[in-house]
């Protein structure tokens, strides 16, 4: 059954000739118990549409059921009763900084009622599961981003939300951060079955934890479907330009010099390798060397892997004499490593 | 009059000035502090907008900002009789006082208040808080520190608006600069209240800066 289901959302700011767009006929599912991810460039429309799933901006037209209720029909209580079934994280955590972080994580329930015993013994839990025992009396400026941001988790798993909406959550984040507060969105998926959307701009993020994503840009869904399927096979100009950052025109930071300095012997055609995970991580590019006797420049390397797998892209210059480009293509064929021309 | 007979006049001064200031603020704010509140919530951007109301309300309280004090002060004079029963005297003085302070008091709420982040209150209300919630639990906690820095400029604006109602007839330090000092020729006197008054600046504004301080969580 679909948690979140949105028909036709359209968003407008404005009206008359000042009118903007920043939703436009926006139709999408989510599943209860995934996670989900929505990317796109900044400006795309996609912190509009994580803000009209709770009705933070009410849409223009168009319905949005959550957990089967149309959030558009809710007004005043029966809306403020909704909402508390949705999490929310941002970017800027946005705690209460006069608050400890206990006070922070008693906050919704303080604003449900909840009697102060109980609402302190949940909100003391709900500390420890993020990872911050010990550290319920400190102050949000006492604490670093990554803490933060789990105290921002904690208050926003309080009221038992079925839905978690992470509105650039990780955005503001270092790397090492970023890594442990998604592995600990993993963990809460997996362990309460929260149904999670993740808003970003950044691919890695939803590689890193999403089952589905769709791609947003300028107001309308570009694509959606399962990460790899995306990600590996992008068919929308949107989605290429997002998945294959360096596609259209020349490759970033590839000057002309760089590629005058390259090894004269590799300044043939640039080809792109897609890796879908179907190789193991065995070294694919050092195994072509070898077994065709001619060394190959790496101009653009983007690749992971994940359980064993690879996933990416590469893109290679071959070598100048023909020979032994075509000997390196049929040698990738025989492999079964997909490969594109690439523009130069 | 001997330094002595000077000194003398100062405790009964010190005190009328300072209950007349004390009062007033506290007054003021009981008007001040709704008032800017509201200004705040009904705002174009505020958590319930209401342009008509917002509009009035500020219109009203750049009005009474623009009359200048003592100006109001004789102004407001029969209505003064009307609510303490005389226009003399330290009490008389907390009328004028009060409608001049509270436009202020309104202001320096509304820049207060202000301040607290926009997403701190976008973050409320996905958790489902009511605007009665927002004001009691985000805005005025959130706001503390702010308000309390406020309420000490606040008070020694009012302390300085209250010395000068000593010219037409209220007490304290103001009164006694006036009469003893200024119509008698007697720039000792003048001289002492002023030190006194200044003392006396200093210690409301040290009170507002420390609570201040003390109260915001986001040092330390």
């Amino acid at each position: 059954m679909a948690m979140i289901e949105l028909q036709h959302l359209t968003k407008t700011y404005g009206s008359g000739s000042g009118a903007v767009t920043a939703l436009d006929d926006v139709s999408l599912s989510i599943e209860q118990g995934e996670i989900f991810g929505i990317i796109g460039l900044s400006g795309a429309g996609k912190s509009t549409l994580v803000r009209c799933i709770n009705l933070l901006e009410t849409p223009t037209s168009g319905s949005v059921l959550v957990d089967g209720e149309d959030m558009t029909r809710l007004n005043g209580r029966a809306l403020r009763a909704a909402r508390r079934k949705i999490g929310m994280i941002f970017q800027g955590f946005d705690l209460l900084m006069q608050r400890t972080a206990l006070a922070n994580v008693r906050f919704p329930l303080e604003l449900a009622h909840v009697n102060r015993a109980e609402a302190d013994k949940r909100a003391r839990e709900l500390l420890a599961t993020v990872g911050l025992a010990g550290r319920e009396d400190a102050y949000p400026a006492q604490l670093s981003g990554g803490m933060k941001q789990r105290v921002a988790i904690a208050r926003a798993l309080a009221s038992k939300p079925k839905v978690l909406l992470c509105d650039e959550a990780t955005s503001a984040l270092d790397p090492t951060t970023t890594e442990s507060i998604l592995e600990l969105l993993r963990e809460i998926n997996r362990t309460l079955g929260v149904t999670i959307v993740v808003i970003t701009h950044e691919m890695r993020v939803v590689e890193r934890i999403c089952s589905r994503v769709a791609i947003i840009a300028e107001s309308h869904i570009a694509e959606q479907g399962e990460v790899q399927e995306v990600f590996l096979h992008p068919k929308t100009e949107a989605a290429k330009q997002l998945v294959l950052p360096s596609r259209s025109g020349k490759l970033e930071g590839f000057s002309e010099d760089e590629a005058a300095t390259a090894v004269d012997e590799c300044r043939g055609e640039l080809i792109r390798l897609a890796f879908d995970g179907s190789t193991t991580d065995r070294p694919v590019i050092a195994d072509m060397i070898l077994s065709c006797g001619a060394p190959v420049s790496i101009i653009y390397a983007d690749t992971r892997t994940i359980e064993g797998r690879l996933y990416g892209h590469t893109v290679l210059q071959l070598p100048a004499a023909r020979e032994t480009a075509e000997k390196m293509k049929r040698w990738l064929t025989e492999q079964g490593i997909t490969f594109t021309k690439e523009a130069q | 009059m001997s330094f002595s007979q000077i000194l003398a006049l100062v405790p009964e001064a010190l005190w009328e000035s300072i209950y007349v200031a004390v009062i007033s603020t506290a007054m003021a704010y009981v008007i001040g502090l709704p008032l800017g509140l509201v200004l705040v919530v009904t705002a174009k951007d505020g958590i319930r907008p209401m342009r008509g109301l917002n509009m009035v309300l500020g219109g009203i309280v750049n009005f009474l900002r623009s009359v200048p004090f003592l100006i109001l002060f004789f102004f407001i004079t029969p209505f003064t009789r009307l609510v303490v029963g005389t226009s003399v005297g330290s009490s008389a003085t907390i009328v004028p006082l009060v409608i001049s302070a509270f436009p202020f008091v309104a202001r320096m709420v509304e820049q207060s208040v202000k301040e607290v982040d926009r997403g701190v209150i976008e973050a409320s209300q996905s958790m489902g808080a009511s605007n009665w919630q927002i004001i009691a639990k985000v805005l005025l906690p959130e706001a503390k520190p702010s308000l309390l820095n406020g309420a000490a400029l606040s008070a020694t604006t009012i302390l300085g608006y209250g010395a000068m109602a000593g010219i037409a007839g209220g007490g304290g330090l103001g009164a006694v600069a006036i009469n003893y000092g200024y119509y008698r020729q007697n720039y000792l006197v003048m001289f002492v209240m002023i030190v006194v008054l200044v003392a006396l600046v200093q210690v409301f504004q040290e009170f507002g800066t420390r609570g201040s301080r003390l109260s915001d969580k986001r040092i330390r």
